[in-house]
């Protein structure tokens, strides 16, 4: 798989390159466990770190100055449509 | 050098449908910063938008410069990464120069907006 | 002969893969061929496969900036960092291999008072722990390097620094090459272009790994991937304390004189030494996004160059010859990740974020004492994986935020 440039797609102001965005991370969310001490160790400390297709936020800091969430392939940093 | 003015404008965030209805004073420009937010280029009163929640407030913080085509277009291609817009007028926001600037092309000029305490640095890299 | 021309590597390629190895290690990088090295030198266990995907050496190993270091914030790390250090400084004569190992010097730059706290800090944490580091004043940074410019460009002025005399250097994929040729002279299997594709599990115990070229059994399977472990992990339900960001660096044509030390500084977020061929080999911070993807970008470049020249004025007059990316595990607490998992059978080394090169003859050392006694050392108990759920974090991201 060829690598991209990261190039993060604002859903106002259009493509861009990832140095104009501020990075706001994949939301946590633990996988479902029944211990709830071992969930909040997961939520604390453990990450999906997915190698593939992750949804994460962005802030546009030299445009929009608008939060907004992107689907990007972590392995080609190619950017997704979003689920619907 | 290039004298970056300071901008008497007015800032409104409210209901993506209201921006969308709203009329502006004849003359004045408006850009689009996101889907609820505009900046108008004059002095505007807070009924001109149909949104009883909206923020009308008087901007002065953006500097300005209109500079023709010939002299922008070879500063963008230079100091632009991204695509242009091939429209006119249209308005574009994003890096340029390292700096976050607004871009308003008309058919023969662009302005260039950016926030105020950047202002020398935009009239530098203009030259 | 000197140690830039050097004789062959006798690497004794296995013919084919045997069903079953006491010891299969998914990742021929660094810390998996020395964990190899050492499980056959120290213990007298061969019946060992090391599984690489790719070539040897061809992931973190050949992409890193071979800086070796104890100077670290933690008394845990400083020891095991030093154990490192201990054992490269004679691991050519162990290996017989010119591995251009060459003791610089480190300086750590403080452009603020927070700065010199932390570096004094520091001085006193590794002296205390056995690494010894001295918290050096203006002018004797400008003795030990002059090229420094002690006003940071008026911008990043120079108040101190932390002086790390054991930092130094070594020729990254020469280290991999002495841990391969050292470990299958003794009879280790190292297969290059086998990949993982699976673990197998049962009765809740790893009992071999599925590979691109079949199954294989094995009393035990250690992962000592780098960039690759959470995918390998969530083969047996195991969620790490990892992400996986990009991490960049580049090399400038050579610089005709010398420049002796290892400069770092954290207020710039970059790093400098000289290359064996005269280059300057610069190094920044990692990428904020994590990506598994080999990235390289001009903006890197711009930012890192800009800000390493406030400080070292004389790169103004080199260009940058090449520019290249790694993929980094960061743990949650900068600090590695190594032994057991809790899950049988199967153990991990991992974390090793930007930190990795220089912990490899420790990591590997340490591993496989591990793995032949079924006890981990007191030099790792420290870092294994249960400490997130123990609330015994290894916090140290002051000292591995950059090199």
């Amino acid at each position: 798989m060829a690598a991209h440039r990261l190039r993060i797609h604002c859903p106002h102001c259009g493509v861009r390159a990832v140095e104009e965005f501020a990075y706001g991370e994949i939301p946590a969310t633990p996988d479902a466990l029944t211990d709830v001490d071992a969930r909040d160790v997961d939520r604390a400390f453990m990450h999906s770190n997915h190698e593939g297709p992750v949804s994460e936020r962005w802030f546009h800091t030299f445009g929009c100055r608008r939060w907004f969430t992107v689907r990007r392939d972590a392995r080609t940093n190619e950017m997704l449509p979003l689920p619907e | 050098m290039r004298v970056v003015e300071r901008l008497n404008g007015t800032r409104i965030v409210a209901m993506p449908a209201a921006i969308n209805t709203a009329t502006w004073p004849k003359g004045a420009l408006a850009f689009r910063l996101a889907p609820d937010e505009v900046l108008v280029t004059t002095t505007v009163a807070a009924s001109v938008v149909d949104d009883a929640h909206a923020i009308v407030e008087r901007e002065t913080g953006f500097s300005a410069a209109w500079v023709d085509n010939a002299e922008a277009m070879d500063f963008l291609e230079r100091e632009c990464d991204w695509e242009l817009p091939r429209e006119r007028p249209a308005f574009a926001q994003g890096m340029v120069a390292g700096l976050p600037l607004k871009l308003w092309f008309e058919q023969d000029r662009v302005l260039m907006v950016v926030a105020s305490p950047y202002a020398a640095d935009l009239a530098e890299r203009l030259r | 002969m000197n140690e830039f021309v050097e004789r062959a590597i006798d690497l004794r390629w296995p013919a084919a893969i045997k069903p079953a190895y006491d010891v299969v290690i998914i990742g021929g990088g660094g810390h998996g061929l020395a964990t190899a090295y050492y499980l056959a030198t120290r213990h007298g266990i061969t019946n060992v496969a090391v599984l690489e995907r790719s070539y040897i050496g061809g992931g973190n190993s050949g992409r890193n900036t071979t800086i070796i270091r104890a100077n670290y914030g933690i008394p845990e790390a400083v020891r095991f960092y030093q154990r490192s250090v201990d054992l490269y400084a004679h691991l050519e004569q162990e290996t017989d291999r010119a591995l251009m190992h060459k003791t610089k010097g480190l300086l750590w730059i403080a452009h603020s008072e927070a700065g010199i706290r932390q570096e004094r800090a520091r001085a006193a944490v590794n002296t205390a722990c056995g690494a010894t580091t001295e918290y050096v004043d203006p002018a004797a940074i400008g003795e030990i390097c002059p090229q420094i410019d002690l006003t940071g460009g008026g911008v990043w002025p120079v108040y101190g620094a932390s002086y790390h005399p054991a930092g130094s250097t070594a020729r990254h994929d020469r280290v991999v090459w002495a841990y391969a040729e050292g470990a299958m002279r003794l009879g280790v299997d190292v297969f290059q272009r086998t990949g993982v594709i699976g673990l197998r599990m049962e009765r809740g115990r790893v009992t071999g790994v599925e590979t691109s070229q079949g199954p294989i059994a094995a009393g035990v399977v250690l992962s000592a991937v780098g960039g690759h472990v959470t995918t390998i992990a969530s083969m047996v339900g195991l969620r790490l304390p990892i992400r996986t960001h990009p991490l960049q660096a580049f090399v400038t044509n050579r610089y005709a004189q010398a420049f002796h030390p290892i400069v770092a500084s954290s207020g710039l977020g970059g790093y400098a030494s000289q290359t064996a061929k005269g280059e300057m080999l610069i190094g920044a911070e990692i990428d904020r996004a994590p990506s598994y993807a080999y990235d390289s970008g001009y903006p890197f470049l711009q930012h890192c160059a800009f800000r390493m020249m406030t400080l070292l004025p004389f790169l103004r007059d080199l260009r940058v010859l090449r520019q290249w990316t790694g993929v980094c595990d960061m743990s949650t607490d900068y600090s590695p990740v190594m032994g057991l998992t809790g899950v049988d059978g199967f153990l991990v080394t991992t974390g090793w974020g930007t930190w990795g090169f220089k912990a490899i003859p420790a990591g590997g050392e340490q591993l496989a004492a591990l793995i032949a006694t079924g006890r981990t050392p007191d030099l790792i108990a420290p870092f294994s994986l249960d400490r997130f759920a123990r609330d015994r974090t290894m916090a140290d991201r002051g000292s591995a935020g950059t090199h």
